[in-house]
């Protein structure tokens, strides 16, 4: 498998919403027009963030680090493997995946689409060695973009497999 | 011949932060000489009958469960941020567990 194929330029986010229903719903309808997900990955996602949150507190990796959200659902719902990186122009509230009753405001996403976890390498493994390994001056440019094509060619040029 | 120890790792989808765990806690297992097999599955499908085949649960988030699990609960969320430091205390619970049964 390619770098590349994890990302399509298609499926990549800056949204200006300000709650995470509403990018779930701007960004589910965009993937179900590429056909990358299921019609029910919309009610899924939220569903699924409400009880199993994907918030991580990036601290551990460095206190100059925006918080991150990994949304995903169950494999049956999308139609692919792929990483969809969501800018968001505002901060917005998600829970911490390993402490879900604790707040974190998340600035980027990295909605996981995986219908084969048994497959290839974890994804959200390669999605933490990316953080840990990626210099957090340049992760900083990242989270601060506001054009979907500069983040795709961030992407496709750092992100290691 | 010692035998294999089972543990079972859960997390919402079932997909990414339990085969993760999966993966991790194999793999540390194998490299510290032990036969360790980790079953990822849906936080929704753990019950009790499930729990009582396994030797411990790797939790990744404080999850309410509607019985009190008989068997240890290891925590194992700071595995998912792949910093070794961060690792070691979780691989020294699962070391734990298995010795005492072997």
């Amino acid at each position: 498998m390619s770098i590349n194929s994890l990302f399509s330029p298609e499926s990549v986010f800056v949204s200006e919403k300000t709650s995470s229903e509403a990018i779930f719903k701007e960004v589910s309808n965009k993937l179900f027009d590429e056909k990358c997900v299921k019609e029910a990955f919309f009610s899924e996602i939220l569903k699924r963030e409400k009880l199993y949150p994907t918030g991580i507190d990036t601290s551990p990796i460095s206190e100059n680090l925006p918080n991150i959200a990994v949304p995903h659902t169950e494999g049956e719902f999308v139609t692919t493997r792929l990483i969809v990186p969501v800018a968001l122009k505002t901060p917005v509230c998600f829970k911490n995946m390993i402490a879900p009753d604790q707040d974190l405001q998340v600035k980027f996403l990295f909605m996981i689409l995986n219908n084969d976890p048994e497959g290839q390498a974890n994804i959200l493994a390669q999605i933490m060695d990316f953080l840990r390994l990626t210099p957090v001056s340049k992760l900083q440019k990242l989270f601060n973009f506001t054009s979907t094509d500069k983040i795709y060619q961030f992407m496709s040029e750092n992100f290691k497999k | 011949m010692s035998r294999q120890v089972k543990f079972i790792a859960a997390c919402g989808a079932g997909v990414n932060s339990s085969h993760q765990i999966k993966d991790a806690v194999e793999a540390e297992m194998r490299k510290r000489g032990y036969n360790v097999k980790v079953d990822a599955y849906m936080i929704k499908d753990v019950n009790e009958d499930l729990l009582s085949k396994y030797d411990g649960y790797l939790t990744i988030a404080k999850t309410d469960l509607s019985f009190t699990p008989k068997i240890p609960l290891i925590d194992a969320g700071p595995i998912l941020y792949r910093i070794p430091a961060m690792a070691k205390p979780v691989y020294d619970n699962v070391e734990k567990v298995v010795k005492e049964i072997n």
